[in-house]
């Protein structure tokens, strides 16, 4: 019972501390902008990747709909989001330290344990409001906008070209996989807020590892190619699978079973620092 | 000990390579109101920090209410309420959503009848609703008085609660105490730099310096122990024949005149009457006699020694 009192509280607090609501009005703004775009010159974006297949393929029908529109958006703004993730959980810890407000909580009959895993569970949640939030612009408000069509995706492959019946299940798996990632990225500034009493710290720490580990990622160098699969940045673009043809399920998984594989690890880290932490501000 | 409250055995801990509490053991009992008294870095926090398990001894046993605190921390804490240093709360959040969220771990949820009771009880009705934010220093503490309290607890500490206050506000935490003594029965422990506060409040008190307890026990019997100092106003041509006197009073020792119409001179607590007596007798006019702050010499004489 402590344990979901606890969540509601820390709930509360993230509902009522303007920083939460910064993430949302970024995501309105940036997607609105994104969307405003293409609604003004869209067409040319989509000739211009077309023009390379007219020789080949002849295009009939409305290219940019919704489902292209939903596309995109997502993949521009899946970059940034965990910056607009850590900037809330990268603050639960630090954050009730630079406050002294963590004195009083660690000295209430809660455990540490429940404590701290109540504030995972309140960033996890937090994080799929983000996400949930993403997807209704990106999708809902992207078809209503832009109507129903099928969904032409360029990939590593060629052009994978999806009809529009096909699309929601991918976009329902796709935005599960980009939550798994960025309850990764809140793990870790939750994680890495445990190591600090300034607010600022875990974050600036958790873009800066974000940024690094895709940098490894992207090198084409073999030192780092045992590595590579296992930094959870490699996983971060995993929901694009989701709109491959055939669906490459195993790498889906594998992708799956790395980042639970992380937040088990960031939690599991969390809990022994703070355990061991004197609250001494 | 059954009336033992706390109970803290061969505690230490160090932070790097600073000892900030060496090997230090006090007792406190039911009832007591409990002070801590010592120069600032002498240890007091950290042994409240202890008590508390906001930080994790090196070495000792911390019992509270005759239970470990690293085996049964959330029973324990449950009937413990604190207010450690200054009084820190959301400051985007309301008074009254401040308690409630604390309210929610405390172990006993409050109701909201509770919470609007308890702020009236720090006096801070009708700015329930207002940002903690804006609330002055005098208020947050109140306000930390009021988590304090809210679930009730059987023991309470507070780590310096007066630093900051106004002497307004200082009065008011002081009859606050007096009155969670009398009328509730609490058991309290304080922490405080204010020697007069300790004197007055507390029935107990441990000294701590460079994190060793110097001397525990009872405020009065070690004052006791000590020679007090009074201070007595009379007139200008009557300091002669008051030497004289001190000088034949075979008990009263180191006069010192104090200004043009007074002096100060030590004796035991008990021949405080005779001396006054003496003085009349003489014929020597009495305006005043009071005893100069016992404590604040005794405190000094410690760390002197």
């Amino acid at each position: 019972m402590i344990f979901l009192r606890s969540t509601r509280n820390e709930l509360i607090k993230i509902a009522l501390k303007p920083r939460s609501y910064l993430g949302l009005a970024a995501i309105t703004g940036l997607v609105g902008i994104i969307l405003f775009a293409l609604k003004a010159d869209g067409m040319s974006m989509i000739s211009f990747v077309t023009s390379s297949f007219e020789q080949t393929l002849r295009f009939e029908g409305n290219l940019l709909n919704g489902n292209l529109v939903a596309f995109i958006v997502l993949q521009m703004l899946i970059v940034h989001i965990p910056l607009l993730v850590a900037l809330v959980t990268g603050d639960l810890i630090s954050g009730e330290a630079a406050m002294g407000t963590l004195r009083l909580l660690v000295s209430k009959p809660i455990s540490r344990t429940q404590l701290l895993l109540s504030k995972f569970l309140a960033g996890g949640i937090y994080t799929l409001l983000i996400v949930l939030w993403l997807g209704f612009l990106a999708v809902i408000v992207g078809q209503w906008l832009f109507g129903i069509g099928d969904l032409m995706v360029l990939n590593s492959d060629g052009l994978v070209i999806l009809q529009a019946n096909d699309v929601n299940w991918r976009y329902a798996g796709g935005f599960c996989v980009a939550f798994l990632a960025l309850l990764t990225v809140s793990s870790l500034s939750i994680t890495l807020s445990c190591f600090s009493d300034n607010s600022i710290g875990p974050i600036v720490s958790t873009m800066a590892i974000i940024l690094l580990f895709t940098i490894i990622g992207t090198l084409d160098v073999p030192i780092f190619d045992p590595i590579r699969p296992y930094l959870f940045t490699t996983h971060m673009a995993s929901w694009r699978s989701f709109f491959e043809d055939p669906l490459p399920w195993e790498s889906i998984q594998k992708s799956i079973y790395i980042l639970l594989g992380h937040n088990l690890l960031l939690i599991g880290i969390s809990l022994f620092t703070f355990h061991r932490k004197d609250i001494t501000v | 000990m059954p009336n033992s409250i706390i109970s803290i055995r061969h505690l230490a801990k160090r932070f790097g390579n600073f000892e900030a509490v060496k090997d230090l053991s006090l007792e406190v009992q039911q009832g007591d109101v409990y002070g801590f008294l010592g120069p600032n870095g002498a240890g007091k926090s950290t042994t409240m920090r202890c008590m508390l398990s906001l930080i994790k001894p090196d070495q000792g046993d911390i019992h509270l209410f005759g239970k470990d605190i690293r085996k049964e921390r959330s029973a324990i804490l449950a009937r413990v309420g604190c207010l450690i240093e200054k009084p820190d709360f959301y400051k985007f959040l309301s008074a009254y959503r401040n308690l409630d969220l604390f309210a929610n771990i405390s172990g006993k949820p409050s109701t909201k009848k509770e919470i609007y009771e308890m702020l009236e009880f720090v006096g801070l009705q009708g700015r329930e609703k207002d940002q903690v934010g804006g609330f002055s220093h005098g208020m947050r503490q109140r306000l930390g008085i009021a988590q304090t309290l809210l679930h009730n607890p059987d023991l309470i500490v507070l780590d310096e609660p007066t630093t900051g206050l106004d002497p307004q506000g200082i009065i008011d935490m002081r009859n606050l105490i007096l009155r969670l003594k009398t009328e509730q029965h609490k058991t309290i422990v304080f922490s405080s730099h204010n020697l007069a506060e300790v004197e007055i409040l507390c029935n107990r008190m441990v000294i701590i310096h460079q994190g060793k307890n110097i001397v525990e026990g009872c405020v009065q019997e070690l004052l006791n122990e000590q020679e007090q100092v009074i201070r007595v106003q009379t007139d200008e041509s009557y300091l002669a024949p008051a030497f004289a006197l001190v000088q034949a009073f075979q008990k009263a020792s180191q006069f010192k005149k104090l200004g043009l119409d007074g002096f100060e001179v030590s004796m035991a607590k008990s021949d405080i009457p005779a001396f006054n007596q003496a003085l009349v007798t003489a014929g020597i006019p009495v305006y005043s006699v009071e005893t100069k702050r016992k404590l604040e010499d005794y405190f000094i004489n410690l760390l002197q020694a």
